[in-house]
């Protein structure tokens, strides 16, 4: 287990989607983090909604955008699936190692890595920012560090279970295309409709449970629904999404190893 | 030893090829390696290599790390990526992309992978397919020098005179069935031989062999004054036709062609069920002409 382990790593260094996923991590994380910090707020019930800049909310809300790492572990994990159907790797790898459920198996394990890669690439762009933020003159640095050290590790753990769900998804519809449409739809149009209409069943839905668990360290504090993203109270507890992320990355996977995955290679 | 594994296209060689390696599961029956399924065996690229379609390969990785990636997978030490690539002539394309290689190097490429694990049975699938000549003559090289080790080579072709020139064994697929298979010189000798006759006596001579003792094939006539008759030959006939005063205007004995043979094994079998040995022939244009 271990070698293919290590061979899904050494794929994933090798090839330039997993470089590219990271850039814009980074690109992304730095801009929108600027964005939130100093968007204009011309009318002055807007102004009252924000937290004054320099604040720990403020830096709660500059710090947020470190969850764009979860739509990306995301798109890793499913690449790292349906890329070895889309060029046809699979062949190959299926001949190192037959049994299909190992090479599922390890895709999960990499994935961790992976996702945790990705939140590490967001993590270290903020972590300059913060830095940056602190030399402009907003707040000092034991504001910055404390909200740091508060939202990152919720960040990392969605990042990770963000990737393990990708797997799923690719192991369970194979097709590179359908699986990223699925799965950013189902973040971007699924998710935001049930949560507005239904959110006793949209607070179970993946971008719910990882957003609940980010939240870990502003429940903590029981600021809960004063961040940035609006109304929070529909929310799982930060340990029940992370369960509910594990069980879809796991069923999916699972699911896809005995069905999808299984079909015929040719 | 190099055995052919012959059929038309969609006889079912790919098919029964990926179930060997465990990558298409059989509705029915089972394949085995050394005695056990592909799925069950300790060190599979160590035992089999495999060359199937000249794909499979991440267009963005260079040569050499798609090698490793498998060889790490497999538990290969990574200088076997430089040694196999050295193998099969792509030691200087090593850094190389990919997706910038010619169909010739894919297929060496999917080669050395298979040559990663120094297996000591390789199966290939269609190897020759869409190669330039020399191309073809290369690979044709590589299997002899390969099987003259005492390994064992399993190679699909849908032409088989190109695979009489390497393999042993054949087995001749169609239809998803097992046709003949055997030594490929015992498979030439059953290849038939075809003697015409042109005689006056044409219908008269037919009769005659129908009732000779002596084995001959199919007879049949020719227009007014030919017959043919497959499975003998003018040693057989000649005398036949001497002792019975038969008039022999012309002669020919033919040996069939091994593509013949191949197409008359195979017959009807093609996807389709059009026959198979015809060969292409314009459309007709419609009575009446175009408008």
């Amino acid at each position: 287990m271990t070698r293919l382990v290590r061979a899904e790593f050494y794929k994933l260094r090798t090839i330039w989607s997993t470089w590219v996923i990271l850039v814009i991590t980074m690109i992304a994380t730095g801009g929108l983090g600027v964005v939130i910090g100093f968007a204009p707020h011309r009318r002055a019930v807007e102004e009252a909604l924000f937290p004054a800049r320099g604040t720990p909310a403020w830096f709660d809300d500059v710090f947020s955008v470190m969850g764009l790492a979860t739509v990306l572990s995301l798109v890793l994990g499913i690449i790292m699936v349906t890329g070895e159907y889309r060029h046809k790797t699979i062949t190959p790898t299926l001949l190192a190692e037959p049994r299909r459920g190992h090479t599922v198996a390890a895709k999960l394990v990499a994935a961790v890595g992976g996702g945790g890669v990705v939140a590490v690439a967001a993590g270290a762009m903020a972590l300059a920012l913060g830095f940056g933020l602190l030399a402009g003159g907003f707040g000092t640095s034991g504001i910055m560090l404390t909200e740091y050290r508060h939202v990152f590790p919720g960040i990392l753990a969605a990042s990770v279970l963000y990737a393990v769900y990708g797997i799923g998804l690719g192991a369970m519809l194979k097709n590179q295309i359908v699986a990223l449409v699925v799965g950013l739809g189902f973040e971007v149009i699924v998710t935001p409709i049930f949560v507005g209409a239904l959110p006793s069943v949209g607070r179970y839905f993946p971008s719910q449970a990882a957003t609940a668990l980010e939240q870990v360290a502003a429940a903590a504090r029981s600021r809960g629904g004063a961040v940035f993203g609006g109304n929070l109270s529909h929310l799982l507890t930060w340990w029940e999404g992370a369960l509910m992320l594990v069980v879809y990355g796991v069923v999916l996977a699972v699911a896809g190893s005995f069905t999808t995955l299984r079909s015929d290679v040719t | 030893m190099v055995t052919g594994f012959l059929g038309p296209n969609g006889a079912g060689k790919t098919t029964t090829l990926r179930m060997l390696l465990g990558l298409v599961t059989p509705t029915s029956g089972s394949t085995l390696v050394n005695g056990v399924p592909y799925r069950s065996l300790p060190d599979p690229t160590r035992t089999v290599g495999a060359v199937l379609e000249a794909s499979g390969f991440h267009p963005a990785r260079t040569a050499r790390n798609h090698l490793r990636s498998i060889a790490i997978a497999s538990g290969i030490e990574l200088s076997r990526a430089d040694a196999v690539l050295d193998l099969v002539g792509l030691g200087p394309d090593a850094n190389r992309k990919v997706g910038g290689f010619s169909l010739g190097m894919r297929q060496r490429l999917e080669l050395a992978r298979a040559m990663l694990g120094d297996p000591k049975v390789l199966v290939l699938d269609e190897p020759a397919n869409g190669l330039d000549p020399q191309g073809i003559a290369w690979i044709r090289g590589f299997l002899r020098w390969f099987a003259s080790s005492g390994n064992v080579v399993i190679v699909s072709s849908h032409l088989l005179a190109e695979a009489a020139q390497t393999v042993d064994d054949v087995i001749i697929l169609a239809n998803g069935r097992l046709v003949s298979h055997g030594p490929l010189q015992q498979l030439l000798r059953g290849a038939t031989n075809t003697v015409r006759v042109r005689t006056p006596d044409a219908t008269r001579l037919v009769q005659l062999l129908a009732e000779s003792k002596e084995e001959v094939g199919r007879t049949r006539l020719e227009g007014q004054d030919t017959v043919v008759v497959e499975g003998t030959t003018p040693q057989v006939l000649g005398p036949i036709m001497a002792s019975n005063a038969i008039i022999v205007y012309e002669m020919t004995s033919s040996g069939e062609s091994l593509e013949q043979l191949f197409f008359q094994m195979t017959e009807g079998s093609q996807l389709g069920g059009g026959p198979i040995a015809q060969p292409w022939a314009p459309p007709v244009p419609a009575p009446g002409g175009s408008q």
